[in-house]
């Protein structure tokens, strides 16, 4: 048989069973014809059967191996029939799909939106919380995580002690304390940057390698041992160009001489935004028993190889456990725990993430209905041809597989453009996502990715096309070829799915908008707190006196200079400085007693948020003075000592009785029995750390009577704050050249910023909302559309026997509502279960806010609405005779 | 037939049969008379291993088979070379024309 005719008309597949048939027909007929010859040539039958036996040789062998090669020769046609029969289906699936360029747009443009999004959210989902932490055996390297009712989870010195002795589970425990710096090298302008102070075996925990020079060595962070600091990657090609030299280099940080001995490697970098390490030394009396009650430091240990984090997490709570009995007031209930440095950094956005992917996918979801959709229309259309192709010859599950082809390409090009809009997606995405969200910013579309965008498309591919393609071939071929190409009329059965997939499509956009609804109004109830302060026209910025050149005089005087001539700047109605504002990541926090009352255990002692201010820093912020007085500039070291309270100090401490006059020890000085200070006056509460928490209580001492190294600035201007930045700087530059200045923000983008996570979360869930909004709408607009075209008939005769138009209109609309209220029921009971899922992102809002779920259903009627409204005219205005004579 | 049947090698078997081919397109048993009419049956050659070389050679491409009637109408595998066998077998034939003679040199008397 020719090539030519075995490519047109393919031989049907044999079985393993035929196989041997055809071989034993084709041996048997060998056999015979040589029986006869040789009976022919004078030999009775019998002596030819044997005869032509034995020539023939070891039959069973012969039948044994043609019969394995055959089965090889079968198996190769099978595949090569697949792979032309592919590229055939492909072929034909591309010219089908150029043929309706404008369902190909269609088509494509929503599932490229579709897969385009979700790789993007994937790519960060992968980043953050997949891939394994960059330190090897990253699963074993914990925090020491406290938790006592009151405080947060940071650990004290002492703890480092009791933990790096008493744990056997644990290796290298070490402590880190976050802190700036200003870095100086020689003839250039200070600088600012994020540092860390950690014990010198931090490294040896994280178990990596500088990339230049050396890292901490054993002793290097005892109080005599030359100060030496270990850079960044990042700040190492910064400042010094990469170049390796700089090891051994002297450079100032905080005006003190440090000597550069290594450079951390940039991808592996904890905690991520550092560029600074330095060691942490210990004052003559932090060491011991007087020091556990001051809990700021973070506590890091490994958890040996080969022992289970359970292990360890039960070891260190018995070791809490401990500690309780010896300390019992100071440390009840206080329990430690390990968890991951990946879970400590991520566990808190996990959730957020998981949500948003979820919507993600549901919008996936909207877009496979949308497509499949599409396709039902077109199927219904090419009935025609499909069964032109039937008559042919061709298979129902032939069809069903052409069918299948152009769905995955269609998802399969829908992927690839999705990969251009994901990268788009994410530069914006990136840009716009707050700084505090952590490791998000290293988002990147990896290998990883790309594989599960691939299987995602095929999966899209699968789902959008199955629908569809199982439509084909239930039809009666003669009345289809009757039909010819126009297309047959619809069926209940392809309209049935229609509708299924429309309300599907509206049910997953009402999951959606809810979430959305539900975390926009959250959002604007938390935009909605009044921070206690005055947002406008100020502006803040921050600076850090080092102690080597600042004692509390030179700080006082720096203060009143800097007052002096800022004040002296045109458009400055006021300055105010404190050591650290609200929103600004600063705090203090400290025990205090309150004179007059019963004496109780020093370590059972209240604990007070505590600020250093100047006269006028109430002022500046807007913040009222509610009794008493503020502070003033009569406060001065030599005055008697004073602080002033807020309201949420004065409630939780001096609930009934007055608390102007009263006395109050702070321990924040050396001198034991703490500093006291008389309260003068009560101010109005702030929120120093978020909109969310309640304004903590918070002492305000005057900054001349308790200078400090950090100083926050606050400026109110006449006109846009910004402008005033370039200004200050400068005034700033000529009192001392070595200061940098940094975070300058006005106060309102520090309120902005605050709810940075919550915006960025609400503004995706928003978009896809969005999308999942437009996708129903059009899905329903083509549902209602494509049933009035094929009711065109029976309106015309509705219409002839003296239906309305308005009648007719009403009808149509009310068809389209009828399918969104299935839609919205169905989505209102998803909604419960998604409220339930982002309750816990939720502010100030139930996961049932009935004015969410009103909105969205008010929302989703009226689009359906419109949606019908456009062919319910069109139906209307049905001319009967046209309609009728068109059958 | 004194002379006690040469051995053959398998790659020897599939030169003749593609040998036969070449004169046109035949069933297996026609191969088989073939090539006996064409050595005297010096080279008595088993019917077993040269079906065995009709599909070997069918696998790999070089012949291809089909079913047909026959001389006395029954349903007979026919097989055909194909232009790669074609090409094979130009291949092998001066191969194997080089080794003779190499072997003829060797044998002959100077």
């Amino acid at each position: 048989m020719s090539d030519a005719r075995k490519k047109l008309f393919r031989l049907p597949w044999r079985t393993a069973r035929q196989i041997r048939d055809d071989i034993d027909e084709e041996l048997r007929f060998h056999i015979d014809m040589r029986v006869a010859g040789l009976i022919s040539a004078g030999l009775t039958p019998d002596a030819a059967r044997q005869q032509a036996t034995r020539e023939f040789g070891d039959l069973d062998d012969a039948r044994r191996y043609i019969g394995a090669v055959d089965r090889d020769i079968e198996a190769a046609q099978r595949r090569s029939d697949f792979m032309n029969d592919l590229w055939h289906d492909i072929g034909y699936a591309i010219r089908k799909l150029r043929a309706a360029p404008m369902f190909t747009l269609a088509a494509i443009t929503t599932l490229a939106l579709g897969i385009g999004a979700n790789t993007a959210i994937f790519s960060v989902v992968n980043s953050v919380l997949l891939k394994p932490f960059p330190f090897p055996q990253a699963d074993h390297l914990v925090r020491i995580r406290f938790t006592q009712q009151g405080h947060g989870d940071a650990g004290t010195p002492m703890d480092l002690v009791d933990y790096r002795t008493r744990a056997t589970s644990l290796v290298g425990v070490s402590v880190i304390e976050g802190t700036t710096a200003n870095l100086t090298r020689d003839n250039s302008d200070a600088e600012r940057v994020q540092g860390v102070r950690v014990n010198a075996n931090w490294f040896t925990l994280l178990r990596i390698a500088p990339l230049a020079g050396r890292f901490f060595a054993e002793g290097e962070d005892q109080a005599s041992a030359p100060q030496v600091a270990v850079i960044s990657e990042q700040l190492w090609r910064r400042d010094f160009s990469g170049d390796k030299s700089v090891i051994g280099k002297t450079v100032r940080i905080n005006s003190t001489p440090f000597t550069i001995i290594g450079v951390a490697p940039g991808d592996r970098r904890y905690p991520i935004t550092v560029e600074l390490w330095m060691t942490k030394r210990w004052a003559p009396n932090e060491l011991s028993d007087q020091s556990r009650g001051a809990r700021w430091l973070g506590v890091f240990a490994r958890v040996k190889d080969g022992v289970d984090l359970a292990v360890a997490d039960n070891e260190v709570e018995k070791i809490s456990e401990a500690m309780e009995k010896q300390f019992p007031e100071m440390f009840r209930e206080r329990r430690a725990h390990v968890v991951t440095i990946q879970d400590y950094l991520v566990g808190d956005i996990r959730k957020p993430l998981f949500i948003v992917l979820g919507a993600v996918t549901l919008v996936l979801l909207i877009a496979c209905a949308h497509v499949a959709n599409l396709m039902l229309v077109r199927t219904t259309a090419r009935e025609g041809e499909m069964a032109v192709r039937t008559a042919l010859g061709a298979g129902r599950g032939r069809l069903v597989r052409q069918l299948m082809t152009e769905s995955v390409i269609l998802s399969l090009v829908g992927a690839v453009t999705g990969l251009a809009v994901a990268k788009l997606a994410m530069h914006e995405m990136l840009g716009r996502a707050p700084q505090n969200l952590p490791l998000v910013g290293s988002a990147s579309i990896d290998g990883t990715t790309l594989a599960v965008t691939a299987i995602v498309a095929l999966l899209t591919g699968v789902i959008f096309g199955v629908l569809p393609a199982l439509q084909v071939g239930k039809h009666d071929l003669a009345t289809a070829l009757r039909a010819g190409a126009r297309g047959t009329r619809s069926r209940p059965a392809t309209n049935r799915a229609k509708q299924a997939i429309v309300v599907a499509e509206v049910a997953v956009a009402v999951t959606l908008l809810t979430g959305a609804g539900l975390l926009l109004h959250s959002f604007a109830k938390l935009l909605s707190v009044d921070p206690g302060f005055r947002t406008e026209g100020v502006l803040s910025m921050k600076l850090l006196l080092p102690q080597r050149s600042y004692d509390s005089t030179a700080i006082r005087a720096f203060i009143r200079e800097l007052e002096a001539r800022t004040r002296a700047l045109p458009g400055v109605k006021s300055i105010g400085m404190a050591n650290f504002i609200p929103l600004d990541g600063g705090s203090e926090n400290y025990v205090f007693g309150i004179r007059g009352r019963p004496a109780v255990r020093p370590s059972d002692q209240p604990s007070t948020e505590a600020r250093k201010v100047t006269p006028d820093f109430f002022a500046t912020m807007g913040m009222p003075v509610i009794e008493g007085r503020g502070i003033t500039s009569t406060d001065q070291p030599g005055a008697p000592k004073v602080v002033v309270v807020n309201h949420a100090f004065l409630q939780a401490f001096f609930p009934k009785e007055d608390a102007i006059g009263k006395t109050i020890a702070i321990g924040w000085g050396s001198d034991s029995g703490g500093d006291a200070r008389q309260i003068v006056g009560v101010v109005g509460d702030v929120h120093s750390f978020g909109l969310e928490g309640a304004p903590e209580p918070t002492v305000y001492a005057p900054i001349a009577q308790r200078p400090d190294q950090s100083i926050s600035i606050v400026v109110r201007t006449e006109g846009p704050p910004a402008t005033l930045a370039a200004p200050l700087r400068a005034v700033v530059r000529d009192l001392d050249r070595e200061l940098p200045v940094y975070s300058v923000q006005t106060m309102e983008e520090r309120v902005t910023g605050s709810v940075g996570r919550q915006r960025f979360y609400a503004t995706l869930i928003a978009i896809f909302a969005a999308v999942a909004l437009v996708l129903s709408a059009v899905g329903l607009y083509g549902v209602i559309a494509y049933t009035v075209s094929q009711r065109t008939h029976e309106l015309g005769v509705r219409v002839a026997l003296g239906a309305t138009g308005d009648r007719i209109a009403r009808m149509v609309i009310g068809e389209g509502l009828a399918l969104t209220a299935v839609g919205i029921a169905i989505g209102a009971m998803a909604s419960v279960l998604a409220g339930r899922l982002v309750s816990s992102l939720l502010f100030g809002v139930s996961a049932l806010d009935p004015m969410t779920i009103g909105g969205v259903g008010v929302v989703l009627v009226s689009v359906a609405a419109l949606a019908s409204w456009i062919p319910a005219r069109r139906a209307a205005r049905v001319d009967p005779l046209v309609a009728m004579r068109g059958e | 037939m004194t002379a006690q049947p040469m051995d053959l090698l398998q790659g020897t078997l599939d030169v003749l049969v593609l040998r036969t081919l070449a004169w046109g397109t035949m069933h297996g048993y026609a191969v088989s008379r073939w090539i006996h009419q064409r050595t005297d049956g010096v080279l008595e050659i088993e019917d077993a291993p040269l079906y065995k070389s009709l599909h070997r050679l069918e696998r790999a491409g070089f012949v291809s088979a089909e079913w047909g009637l026959s001389e006395n109408n029954r349903r007979a595998r026919y097989y055909s070379l194909t232009p790669a066998g074609r090409r094979q077998f130009a291949t092998e034939e001066s191969a194997w024309r080089r080794y003779a003679e190499a072997v003829f040199k060797v044998l002959e008397p100077t």
